[in-house]
């Protein structure tokens, strides 16, 4: 790879990181939804470095499928299903918890580029997947310290932006057709978990989900 | 060419797939009975596959083996119960969010997302599937509507997605060290033992043991597998996640079987340490569904221990998936019928439940016995010989948890379970029961005769897969 290119992919690498602490950082349910939006207009962007770089056909499909599909149609499709379906524009409660939640963040992106350069990145043949492994973490991270229905769908959406990721940069060739019905599995997923946003506030359940029922 | 095989696979995914389109424009009525049809349709096919000789690999996208077989007649016998079990639940609920056509949809989809998920060798092909049966099963989790079930379906998509997340990183990692996904081509030649496959297992053992419900990732499994209809319930716990082990077991193979940098034994003790935690979980419950999904994550506890010892209790756990799936369907289908009956889920509140329907009470309390490890059923015989196993190879550390978790779990549910059908007191102003059709007798009955002749040996065919699958010549 060019030293010019090697460097945008880095560049690149840096800014889809910082979208996810960012992310972490946020209470707001829109300024989330833009900034899932971004992180996957970069994801992107590198892609089509990478197609461009390697000449290859396939990636600069991907990068297409990405950018329509992750980058435009599943935040429109949040940003509809937040105004329909009138949920909270912020967690409730999320005000006094987000510096903690953020200062998670910057924690376990340090601890774990740490494992990752130092044991992880070793067994793999070097330190190119310590982007997309920090995403997978920072996505679940998300995924379990909030409480939104719309912001847990943009955790999923991170994580699978990590894999993306994680196939551009270090599994060359993972393949296209994966790739591409991940992409359908994504739309089903958020629509359906749309639908359960609906019966969800439909039915009464509280932000919090705690159902008596439930316990145990 | 097409190969006899590949026809059969196509045919098994194709007819509950034809079955839950076309009952999406039927009416209820002529849904019900076409996907009652495409149901014993699709078990004979399995039958045939499991007694034809036709077994491989036919290149390209499909590929399977004795294992998938095996797995592909539980995955169709359950779906059979399940879909003629249906209708007793759907003349039940009051509200619902989608259709009772749309339910028969989304039964069959669920059948053919995990009947294609055994049907391919690309391990990538099978996440697709084994996430294809979150997004179709959730819909049917909060078919009632109600504030629980909608909840819990709500974390089961978005825990389960989150988890098969991992797994897919997983795959991406072991795409960069062997450069094939082919399940079968890798195990035909073995990766070679490197940190980096280490860590691949690792993280499918965190990925998809998410969707098998292992501890600590089970937070989803007693929610869902408790809120869901019961006829859903007896999929999810009987076969859904003996499909997610099975992605699993695929990608484990891959090791070597001794000196594989400790992942044998941290499976083992996942899977101990999963069985003992759900066994304990099953004392204080107080919904008796909550009861048997905990029962449910205890069997698929020892089943992994099972799978990480390997050699003849890999086979006692693969016994165990098919005993467990035939008695938890008898369990939960006799649990729809008492919350029919009583209209609630909760033990306290059910007394003398074998007075006011004798048959369902009888056989509820042998799928509890069944389910526990009681002999004669096939459990009993599973754990005997993973017990067997485990000793063979000096892993006294997993016996004894083992031994805990069965005892434990043997009294937390069947304790309760007896309360509610024997005990003698009964609410004065008790409305009289309306009679329940056949059907809520037939279907456990049947699920628990074959639980039992597993355990008694009596399907030779069956216990025969299971010794081919496992790969060995085990007595």
């Amino acid at each position: 790879m060019a030293v010019g290119s090697a460097q945008a992919t880095v560049l690149l690498g840096v800014a889809i990181l910082l979208t996810a602490l960012y992310l972490q950082s946020e209470s707001f349910v829109g300024p989330q939804i833009r900034a899932i939006a971004l992180q996957s207009l970069l994801l992107g962007g590198l892609l089509t470095l990478l197609a461009v770089e390697q000449g290859s056909l396939v990636l600069a499909a991907l990068a297409a499928l990405t950018v329509g599909i992750r980058a435009l149609l599943l935040p429109y499709i949040l940003a509809r299903q937040a105004e329909a379906f009138r949920l909270p524009e912020r967690e409730l409660r999320a005000g006094r918890r987000v510096r903690g939640h953020a200062l998670a963040a910057v924690l376990l992106a340090v601890v774990g580029g740490g494992l990752y350069l130092e044991v992880i990145g070793p067994a793999l043949g070097g330190p190119d997947g310590v982007i997309p492994f920090l995403l997978l973490l920072e996505g679940l991270l998300l995924l379990a310290s909030r409480s939104n229905a719309l912001v847990r769908v943009i955790a999923y959406l991170e994580e699978e932006n990590a894999v993306v990721l994680l196939g551009a940069l270090i599994a060359a060739g993972f393949s296209i057709l994966v790739e591409s019905v991940v992409l359908l599995d994504l739309i089903g997923v958020v629509l359906v978990a749309g639908f359960l946003s609906r019966h969800r506030t439909a039915a009464g359940v509280p932000e919090e989900g705690f159902v008596e029922e439930l316990t145990g | 060419m097409i190969v006899p095989g590949e026809l059969l696979w196509l045919a098994l995914v194709g007819l509950p797939t034809a079955s839950a389109l076309g009952c999406v424009v039927l009416s209820p009525r002529l849904a019900e009975r076409i996907a009652r049809a495409a149901s014993l349709a699709t078990l004979a096919v399995a039958l045939l596959l499991l007694v034809g000789p036709a077994r491989g690999s036919a290149g390209g996208i499909l590929g399977w083996d004795a294992l998938s077989d095996l797995f592909a007649v539980l995955v169709a016998a359950l779906y059979a119960l399940s879909t003629w079990e249906s209708s007793l639940y759907l003349a039940s609920v009051r509200a619902s969010a989608l259709s009772p056509s749309n339910y028969y949809a989304l039964l069959g989809g669920f059948a053919a997302a995990m009947l294609a998920t055994l049907s391919v060798s690309d391990l990538a092909l099978m996440w697709i599937g084994l996430e294809a049966t979150t997004v179709v099963s959730a819909l049917l989790v909060m078919y009632d509507r109600r504030p629980a079930s909608v909840e819990a379906a709500w974390r089961y998509t978005l825990i389960a997605s989150g988890g098969l997340a991992v797994g897919l990183f997983a795959l991406a990692l072991l795409y960069r060290e062997t450069g094939s996904l082919d399940a079968f081509a890798l195990a035909a030649h073995p990766p070679a033992l490197t940190a980096a496959l280490a860590l691949v297992v690792a993280l499918a053992l965190i990925g998809f043991g998410t969707k098998v419900g292992l501890f600590p990732m089970h937070a989803w499994l007693p929610d869902t597998h408790s809120e869901a209809p019961a006829p859903v319930s007896a999929l999810l716990s009987g076969v859904l996640l003996p499909t997610a082990l099975y992605v699993f077991l695929r990608i484990y193979d891959l090791l070597p079987s001794t000196g594989a940098l400790g992942l044998h034994e941290l499976v083992v003790a996942v899977g101990a340490l999963t069985a003992l935690v759900a066994a304990f979980l099953t004392f204080g419950q107080r919904s008796y569904k909550r009861l048997f999904a905990y029962s449910s994550m205890e069997n698929m506890g020892i089943a992994l221990v099972g799978i990480g010892l390997g050699g003849i209790a890999l086979y006692g756990a693969l016994l165990l998936l098919v005993a467990h799936a035939f008695a938890k369907s008898s369990a939960f289908s006799c649990a729809g019928t008492a919350l029919r009956t009583t209209g609630t889920s909760r033990i306290d509140a059910v007394r003398g439940f074998g007075r006011r329907r004798p048959r369902t009470g009888v056989l509820w309390i042998l799928s509890g016995l069944a389910v526990t490890g009681a002999p004669p059923f096939g459990s009993f015989v599973a754990e005997f010989v993973i017990l067997t196993g485990a000793l063979a190879q000096g892993a006294y550390a997993a016996v004894a948890a083992l031994i805990v978790a069965l005892a434990v779990a043997f009294a937390g549910i069947n304790y309760p379970l007896g309360r509610m059908v024997f005990s003698r007191t009964d609410p004065p102003d008790r409305p009289a029961d309306v009679p329940e059709g056949w059907l809520s007798t037939v279907v456990p009955g049947i699920a628990l005769g074959v639980a039992l002749a597993v355990g008694l040996g009596s399907i030779p065919y069956l216990t025969g897969a299971v010794r081919i699958a496992a790969g060995g010549g085990f007595p």
